[in-house]
């Protein structure tokens, strides 16, 4: 997706400068999307852990009995079809998460979470291709 | 200064969904849960060290015991931390120390296992740290992809209506070396 041809070298991005600017409400242990940072934050062992949505590939759910389980894949080497040379990572040798997985029995919830990761991942595509034909 | 306890409010024991008073006087460290009969210690001469961290529920105080284990306690505010050093200063002549946390968003790091831990580090920075003792499975596949699946916490039905969004399995990409995410206590 962002891995555009518009340059070889990865393009720096940051979700926060420090602890304080994270939304509020991640003290309920549930992922927040935080639309203005362009993050989805998940909760994580009682971390409230950032991704930007630049790292993200997608989002998925389905309902098994009574939970519904959301997916959230990432971007990493090794899994794009085109040419290695032109990965865009910082660090294509570090150690990548490639997915989680969660379970919540409010699946109305959840499908919203994926719809606006998706919407967001949209967005974000958008704004870089229309980088792409100024670029031109 | 001897002999002043020190009580604070909303603080939750660990991962419990509730929350707690703690209170720190010369004895030791003490916290009761609100509404049920849950508590937990810990004596004077058992703590050895005291760490301050961002979690999810705002701050968490980490403390480090004799027997190398830890007890976390979240829900402390950013004001709490001069009143917690001073505590921990004057009751058990212990320095808390504040350890980093990232933020950037990257979902690229270093992992490190610490005892019964695995960290997440970015930039030399603690993103999260996954207890192996929750692992229920782990995997690798194609030598470049670990997972680790966990125990759900919450069992089906009756689950409350506040609680959490629960991990159930995390997926690794580890490029060229699958030793790397291999610690000594990683064939759980």
């Amino acid at each position: 997706a962002s891995s555009g041809k518009e340059g070889k070298g990865w393009k720096k991005f940051q979700s926060y400068k420090g602890e304080g600017a994270l939304p509020a409400e991640v003290d309920r242990l549930r992922i927040v999307i935080d639309r203005k940072a362009q993050t989805v934050i998940l909760p994580i062992h009682g971390f409230a852990v950032p991704f930007h949505i630049n790292t993200i590939k997608n989002a998925s759910k389905n309902d098994e009995g009574d939970f519904t389980y959301l997916r959230i894949n990432f971007q990493t080497p090794g899994q794009l079809a085109g040419k290695k040379e032109d990965t865009p990572f910082e660090d294509p040798e570090a150690t990548f998460i490639r997915s989680v997985s969660y379970r919540s029995p409010d699946g109305h919830r959840l499908d919203n979470i994926v719809k606006h990761i998706n919407d967001l991942k949209k967005e974000a595509n958008k704004r870089e291709q229309q980088k792409k034909e100024m670029a031109d | 200064m001897s002999g002043g306890i020190y009580q604070f409010e909303k603080i939750y024991h660990g991962l419990t969904a509730e929350s707690g008073k703690m209170r720190v006087a010369a004895a030791g460290v003490a916290w009761k849960a609100t509404d049920s009969e849950k508590v937990a210690y810990v004596q004077a001469e058992d703590l050895k060290w005291a760490q301050w961290l961002r979690v999810a529920r705002d701050f968490q105080l980490r403390l480090g015991l004799r027997d190398h284990r830890k007890e976390k306690f979240d829900g402390f505010t950013r004001e709490d931390h001069d009143k917690v050093a001073n505590v921990l200063k004057t009751h058990f002549a212990i320095t808390l120390e504040t350890r980093e946390g990232a933020f950037k968003g990257w979902n690229w790091g270093v992992t490190d296992f610490q005892g019964q831990e695995l960290a997440f580090i970015v930039s030399d920075k603690t993103a999260f740290e996954l207890s192996l003792a929750d692992v229920a499975n782990s995997n690798i596949a194609g030598k470049t992809e670990v997972s680790l699946e966990f125990t759900p916490q919450n069992v089906s039905k009756g689950a409350p209506k506040n609680m959490g969004d629960e991990l159930t399995e995390i997926r690794f990409y580890v490029p060229g070396n699958i030793t790397k995410l291999k610690g000594p206590s990683s064939d759980a």
